[in-house]
């Protein structure tokens, strides 16, 4: 392994957390003859989407205590130039219990703001419209439908036409199961609703993004980049048969998937990941499923940027950042989060959120970062580094189809093993001092030690409120049109049609989410958890 | 590690609704290859589940891993269900996202101790054996990982 800052035997290797054991310098001899030129823009997209300039959308990821707390944190978003905002929302939310449930008690409002129906949505977006933002989002992972249709249903009371606003939804529930933690459906019904979000959007949004195959948690939980992004793919493979299984043209949905990928550990590594992924896709798209319109293939990323951030001396998390955020820019994603240097502690302050979106307007406009496509195409290192990565994430996709797809192997196993070994191997080199990690195991120093502001505190009231806000709801809305709807949820679910519709309407009567997905609970099954280690 | 009368068996769970279990399944791998009879009650579970599991299992020490923000909460109640059951006597240790001014109202609640996200499974495990071998001693209420 690497000491820092002494000289290494010039064959010595270095293994990178992604995999590579990288070599100490790379020359034309390192490149594949056999490529020949690639341009951004044209298959198999390595370089970039498309050959023009662009800039990544900067967007964040917000939400904590009541409705209006997070209304006046969005608002100070907008005004910092923030241009799309994604709603954390608490975890009751994303995992359909609503905020007066026995399950949701203690966790209200703590790692989002506390969302039960449409009256939250409005009062969340007060004053924020849908269209003032280049792009709305919102995880709903578990909950797909609900997610798309708390969207739509705000458009419509905020007197917008669906081509006026963006939705950006995660609604990847594949990944909860090994790497996230927030189903509640049996497997089966969890992509079935999915898929229901992305096929609506084809027919009723074809400018929305309904889902993103997502790296991040994969990456984060312990298999690395490489291995993770293979899952993440993997994933995205299960919900395209899906769609396809019903008929749809490839095609006709395609081009609005994206893929959320995530590097921590290497700057280098992350950049390549990215041009690796998109040559993947391209293939995979073409190849495996036939795709013909370039926009099918050419794939659309978004990234985190994070470095591994410390507790200690949470000032430097904003160097971490900076270089995590710096090699998204160089690979040309099209939307790009950054963490604020205070995540490690709370849930970030005003003034760490300030330092997070500047960090990213500095980096785009300050330096020419985004003056060229694909700056580092050519670069000997950067070149071979995207073959290696490209080929390891084609030989474990290989590995996951010989197990028989993602499903099978959330079924056996298969990814939370390599995910608990990969895990395991990071705390191990950590406890060597083998990973080294600036004012952790490396320059210690009580005089470095400054704290950082505090952050939001979540007022204690925000349970109680939030449930008195749920009993005047039930009492004022049309009893009988949710009682309907909420029928027609049920109806819908058990005769496998798409739910959306019918969540729609569930959700413009304000039905809550808690209701919604009893309903899917009781027609879909319930997902038990397990008990290995 | 010093000897100890038996081996410890440790209950390792999530509380709440946070499924990022990653560190406890980490950690309670990391306590058997150091000796150690582990139990992991998978995530999702409330304070009251974890305790009954506890009392059934008849463990020595409950681990929880929490990365959500709502530890105090959770945590509150479970110290509170150990007591009204009468099995105080085991250790309550906690590992996650825990700022300082926490970790000392955790304390305060009945948490025996508090370990961060840096912490070394050699750390928490000496922690263990430390604290069961001498219950009596003093200094069996401490922060580590700091």
């Amino acid at each position: 392994m690497n000491e820092d800052h002494t000289q290494t035997a010039a064959e010595e290797r270095i293994e990178l957390d992604a995999g590579p054991r990288v070599k100490p310098f790379y020359t034309a001899a390192d490149l594949d003859e056999e490529r020949g030129e690639e341009r951004p823009g044209e298959f198999p997209f390595t370089r970039g989407v498309g050959p023009a300039r662009q800039r990544p959308l900067i967007k964040f990821y917000s939400g904590l205590g009541t409705p209006e707390q997070s209304n006046l944190r969005f608002r100070k978003l907008a005004a910092l130039g923030v241009e799309e905002i994604q709603i954390a929302a608490d975890l009751p939310s994303q995992i359909g219990y609503d905020a007066d449930h026995v399950m949701a008690a203690g966790e209200v409002g703590r790692a989002g703001v506390s969302i039960s129906s449409l009256r939250d949505m409005e009062v969340l977006f007060d004053g924020v419209g849908l269209d003032s933002l280049a792009r709305v989002s919102m995880l709903g992972n578990a909950i797909g439908p609900i997610a798309l249709a708390l969207f739509v249903a705000l458009g419509e009371r905020q007197g917008l036409a669906r081509e006026d606003y963006v939705v950006d939804l995660q609604n990847d529930p594949l990944k909860e199961y090994y790497a996230r933690g927030t189903q509640f459906l049996p497997v089966e019904a969890a992509v079935r609703l999915a898929v229901d979000v992305v096929e609506w959007c084809a027919e009723n949004a074809p400018h929305w993004y309904p889902l993103d195959a997502c790296v991040n948690h994969i990456n984060s939980a312990g298999a690395g980049s490489t291995a993770g992004t293979a899952f993440a793919i993997a994933d995205a493979i299960a919900y395209v048969e899906t769609l396809v299984g019903r008929g749809l043209d490839v095609d006709s949905f395609a081009p609005q998937l994206q893929m959320f990928l995530d590097e921590r550990e290497d700057f280098f590594v992350a950049v390549a990941n990215v041009r690796a992924t998109r040559r993947v896709w391209a293939r995979l798209m073409r190849d495996r499923f036939g795709a013909r319109d370039p926009r099918s293939m050419a794939l659309e990323v978004t990234a985190y940027g994070h470095g591994r951030e410390t507790r200690q001396e949470p000032r430097n998390n904003i160097v971490r950042i900076a270089l995590g955020c710096m090699a998204y820019r160089l690979a040309g994603v099209q939307s790009m989060y950054s963490a604020s240097y205070d995540e490690a502690l709370w849930t970030p302050s005003d003034e760490a959120v300030v330092a997070s979106a500047r960090t990213q307007q500095i980096l785009g406009l300050e330096q020419g970062l985004d003056a060229v496509v694909d700056p580092l195409g050519g670069s000997y290192y950067v070149e071979a580094l995207t073959d290696e990565i490209e080929r390891e994430i084609v030989a474990q996709l290989e590995q996951v189809d010989a197990e028989g797809g993602a499903q099978a192997c959330i079924a056996n196993g298969y990814f939370r093993n390599v995910i608990a070994e990969g895990a395991v191997r990071r705390q191990g080199r950590f406890e060597r001092g083998e990973r080294a990690t600036v004012g952790v195991n490396r320059f210690v120093s009580a005089e470095a030690a400054l704290p950082a502001p505090k952050g939001p505190v979540v007022d204690p009231e925000v349970e109680r409120l939030q449930g008195q806000r749920l009993a005047e709801l039930r009492a004022e809305r049309d009893g009988a049109r949710v009682e309907a709807a909420l029928a027609e949820v049920a109806s819908a679910a058990r005769e496998d049609r798409n739910t959306v519709p019918a969540v729609l309407e569930a959700v413009r009567a304000y039905a809550t989410i808690g209701e919604i997905c009893d309903r899917f609970r009781a027609e879909l099954g319930e997902w038990t958890p397990d008990q290995q280690f | 590690m010093a000897a100890l009368e038996h081996t410890p068996k440790v209950l390792v769970a999530k509380v709440g609704l946070d499924g990022h279990d990653v560190g406890a399944r980490v950690i309670a791998r990391g306590l058997v290859d150091r000796g150690m009879e582990v139990v992991y009650t998978g995530i999702r579970r409330t304070p009251e589940q974890v305790v009954a599991a506890a009392r059934d299992e008849d463990v020595d020490v409950i681990g929880i891993s929490i990365l959500s923000g709502a530890h105090m909460p959770l945590l509150t109640r479970t110290a509170a269900a150990l007591r009204e059951d009468g099995i105080d006597d085991v250790l309550l240790i906690v590992g996650g996202i825990i700022p300082d001014d926490d970790a000392a109202a955790l304390r305060e609640v009945g948490v025996d101790a508090v370990f961060h996200p840096e912490s070394t499974i050699d750390a928490i495990a000496d922690y263990i054996t430390e604290a069961l071998g001498g219950r009596s001693g003093a200094d069996a209420q401490r922060e580590v990982g700091r």
